[in-house]
């Protein structure tokens, strides 16, 4: 089976060129000084072509007037501006919302769990996806706004005293949406600001001039006395385990937005680990498009970034497709077998509606194509086609929520009622818009922040050595936490 | 000559920096006169050191009281002051309130693990600190504390452990 | 009006199992002439959206009358006219799931209330109402002359951004009451009427009091021939439909 294929290859002639292998193979074994490797970083972030700025122009003026410009149109005028109706009250902002909010997933996931796991492939782009996460949060935070009615009123979903002496409504599922997102975005923006405190100082040490300023404010007079690492160490535990529940719930209870609801098709006990699964599906294939993109744009990233960490993103990528195959087949198996007839129209409304060719779509980008392509290990170290995979992925996680909250809400229990929301309206220039604006947060934040955590990286290096059994060389990892 | 000094003795890898660690103690040096700075995570055990106090833990076992405090508020104290009856529900109901103190307990404990970083290591501080950039490349550091009369027989030590340099520290801005 | 108690778990709700004020619609009788429509728009400052929006469902009328065909072309039939507003739910699914109390349970009047003012525009309680009766604001609508003098000063007039639908005319039901309690005694059936009720030719529509177990609407509800719609939702919806054995093909 492909997932459990080992990425090192048993015959060999000569032990000496399989030991050569090894090191180029991985990053934790081809070490260089700690100098080198700051001076590598270093010149990543500073190295920056005339094409970074243009694209980030391009990028800056498309959030100008595709996000910001569109939003506030709309507010000055109204949601008719939307392709919403009735009985389509939710449409595309939801699904963006709960697109983003799945893409965030999977930074926490890749830093979380993996650290937790200590799975060692993780090191050299735990950062990069930790962005991700607090970018892709942003970016869900604006849709979320933007889909309320009065979002100037916004605040009066705070649980603050205010002088209405009116508190929130705990019953409900947005309230807890909102405490959870909250969490989510508080915690994950935490976690990504403590490891990055070390290499922050490291930045400080090398540099001059606006750079040393910020720097110097943002790490803080870190120095990497046995004290600070010792809190740091401690707290990056309690944060890894902490905050991975935190993960969990807010996906888990954005599927209670909708399987709270008493509707046909939204009204599913499995709706939260399938939200979940959902995703790490488009989170882990943002990560690989995330990290190819990085890898093939930034000066001595391919030092960091090498065919095994596309190898163990596309496997990640395979498990959690074949778990969304199980998850959906799961909800579609018991809705199917339950025999509500307003359920039946809708399944019979998914598939041969006029939105059916959205739900084959999402079948063929979302199971077949990656199972298709990335058992083969040559073709997932394919970057090409493991972005292409990420990719098409990342529609079909698209279309998976566009099923779920517009199709979906086009079937009721009151037939007279039933109706399609099919017209495209300012959500589109909106969506484009929060794209634009997370590609652009990232390539600002590849200019200022250490993409490569070096310290982490050098400490998997201190810790993986090659031994030899026999006459087979092995990696061999020691636990130096 | 003052009677106490700083001195910053500087390695390239673990091992001097252990024995230097050894022979300070061997001169009568206490443990806590010794700061170890360095660029990666270096545990106290690989140096022979005793382990550090870290307040960390308790922060954010606070944190999580608190939290589950304030999630207590909400879920319970906040419907009884203006009583609104929703839907058929409770005033106060069971499980969303499970998911208020979940939520609630997380975020102030997080919180408060990180401002326990913050506390326990003293940030933000931009005083002047014995400090050399070397060692974000990820050398080692030993900061004593040494009196003035030893300073030669621990600068002699030090570099007979390996160490790349020994010199008087002088607080910089950094 | 004492507090009904409240309690523990949802199944154990019972507080106003048959409501303070219930309609009933006689299906047989309704013509399906739109008048209650006309006559609630009227009443409740209701916006008029125009043809395109309309088109796009965007209508604002917090009471529509449905009527569908049943069957396969040519060999169709027509059900019943069947007028649906707010059901005014004694356990409303769009109740809890509004997260700044915008929409609440009158423990009064026993009615499902939106407080206009309190709305952000989440619509997750459009969303939960399985009648899908509530309207939302997707614009300021356009009232040109002389429209603005025929506004009702008894009821709010809502700005874009917020949810609205059919409140059994409050209004209608506090000055009713206000004039009971002036001559000291409880409202009588027959007394108050929302203005789909009064405008209603065929008589079709019944309203009154419900807690009143000799008032026409309490009768009728208790007919053989009433249902509730969804009944199997378990929201206590407080509108009954009459409905006799064979009323043939309307149409």
């Amino acid at each position: 089976m492909a997932i459990s294929a080992n990425a090192l290859p048993h015959a060999h002639a000569d032990e000496h060129d399989h030991e050569a292998y090894l090191r180029k193979e991985h990053l934790m074994l081809d070490p260089k000084p700690r100098g080198e490797m700051n001076a590598l970083v270093m010149e990543s972030m500073t190295t920056t072509s005339w094409k970074f700025w243009v694209i980030a122009a391009v990028m800056a003026a498309i959030v100008a007037i595709g996000l910001f410009g569109a939003w506030g149109y709309m507010i000055a005028n109204g949601l008719y501006l939307t392709g919403k109706n009735r009985p389509g009250y939710w449409s595309l902002f939801l699904v963006h919302t709960v697109f983003w909010i799945g893409i965030s997933h999977a930074g926490t996931f890749v830093s979380a769990l993996l650290r937790v796991f200590k799975a060692e492939f993780r090191r050299p782009f735990t950062r990069a996806a930790e962005l991700m996460t607090t970018f892709a949060l942003a970016q869900a935070g604006i849709q979320i706004f933007a889909h309320m009615g009065r979002v100037w009123l916004a605040y009066w979903m705070f649980p603050i005293p205010n002088q209405r002496l009116l508190w929130t409504n705990f019953h409900s599922p947005l309230m807890w949406d909102f405490l959870a997102i909250n969490t989510y975005l508080l915690s994950s923006t935490m976690y990504l600001f403590l490891p990055l405190i070390p290499d922050l100082a490291m930045a400080r040490d090398r540099s001059t001039g606006w750079r040393k300023s910020l720097y110097r404010i943002l790490a803080m007079g870190f120095r990497g006395t046995e004290a600070e690492w010792t809190h740091l160490r401690i707290a990056l535990n309690i944060f890894a385990f902490a905050i991975l529940p935190v993960m969990f719930s807010v996906h888990t209870i954005v599927s209670w937005d909708f399987a709270a609801a008493m509707r046909p098709g939204w009204s599913s006990t499995i709706f939260g680990p399938y939200f979940v699964v959902g995703a790490l599906q488009s989170g882990v294939s943002a990560v690989a498009m995330v990290v190819i993109t990085i890898r093939y744009t930034m000066k001595n990233m391919d030092y960091f970034i090498r065919k095994e960490h596309f190898d163990a993103l596309g496997k990640l990528m395979l498990i959690i497709s074949m778990s969304w195959a199980y998850f959906f087949f799961n909800d579609y198996m018991v809705q199917w077998y339950g025999g509500d007839k307003w359920t039946d129209a809708l399944l019979h409304f998914h598939e041969a509606g006029p939105a059916g060719w959205i739900w084959f779509m999402m079948l063929i980008t979302n199971i077949a194509i990656p199972w298709l392509v990335l058992w083969n290990k040559n073709w997932r170290r394919n970057p090409v086609m493991l972005f292409t995979v990420g990719l098409l992925a990342n529609v079909g996680m698209w279309a998976e929520r566009f099923i779920i909250v517009p199709v979906s809400l086009e079937i009721n229990r009151m037939p007279f009622m039933w109706g399609q929301t099919f017209k495209p309206g300012i959500e589109v220039p909106m969506f484009i818009g929060t794209v634009a604006f997370f590609i652009l947060l990232y390539m600002l934040a590849s200019r200022l922040i250490p993409l490569v955590p070096v310290w982490e990286v050098q400490e998997g290096q201190m810790a993986h050595s090659i031994r030899k059994y026999g006459k087979e060389p092995v990696v061999s990892v020691a636990d130096l936490e | 000559m003052t009677d106490k000094n700083l001195l910053l003795a500087i390695f390239e890898d673990i091992d001097p920096a252990a024995h230097a660690v050894d022979a300070l103690r061997g001169l009568g040096i206490h443990d806590e006169q010794v700061t170890v700075i360095s660029g990666t995570p270096i545990t106290e055990a690989m140096l022979g050191r005793k382990h550090q106090w870290s307040n960390v833990t308790r922060f954010s076992l606070g944190g999580a009281i608190i939290g589950f405090a304030s999630g207590c508020f909400l879920a319970f104290a906040t419907p009884n002051m203006y009583p609104i009856i929703v839907g058929g529900q409770p005033l106060v109901p069971v499980p969303p309130s499970i998911v208020v103190l979940f939520e609630m307990t997380m975020l102030v404990m997080l919180i408060s693990t990180f401002l326990g970083v913050f506390l326990d290591s003293r940030y933000p501080s931009y005083t002047p600190k014995e400090y050399v950039p070397e060692i974000s490349d990820g050398r080692i550091a030993l900061l004593l504390d040494c009196p003035g009369d030893m300073e030669a027989t621990i600068t002699k030590a030090m570099t007979e452990a390996g160490a790349e340099s020994v010199k008087r520290a002088e607080a910089q801005v950094i | 009006m004492a507090n009904p108690k409240i309690p523990e778990f949802k199944a154990d709700w019972k507080e106003g199992e048959e409501g303070r004020w219930g309609m009933a619609i006689d299906m047989d009788l309704c013509t399906g002439c739109q008048a209650c429509v006309a006559a609630c728009s009227m009443e409740n400052n209701v916006p008029f959206v125009g043809e395109e929006m309309s088109g796009y469902g965007r209508q604002m009328a917090w009471l529509r009358v449905e009527r569908l065909w049943e069957g396969e072309y040519p060999e169709v039939k027509m059900t019943p006219f069947q007028p649906v507003m707010c059901q005014q739910c004694g356990s409303a699914p769009c109740e809890p799931v509004c997260p700044v109390f915008a929409t609440v349970h009158s423990q009064v009047e026993q009615l499902n209330l939106q407080v206009y003012n309190r709305c952000v525009g989440t619509r997750y309680c459009a969303n939960n109402c399985p009648y899908v009766v509530r309207v939302f604001n997707w614009a300021d609508y356009d009232r040109p002359e002389p429209l603005p003098n025929q506004f009702n000063p008894d009821v709010t007039v809502r700005r874009r951004g917020v949810m609205e639908k059919c409140t059994f005319c409050i209004q209608r039901i506090h000055k009713a009451e206000d004039q009971a309690k002036s001559e000291g005694r409880e409202v009588v059936d027959g007394e108050v009427a929302p203005a789909c009720a009064q405008a209603c030719p065929a008589d079709a529509i019944v309203f009154g009091r419900m807690d009143d177990p000799e008032s026409r609407v309490s009768k009728l509800s208790k007919d053989g021939r009433a249902v509730h719609l969804l009944e199997e939702l378990g929201t206590n919806p407080r509108v009954a439909y009459l409905k006799g054995g064979s009323n043939g093909n309307l149409g």
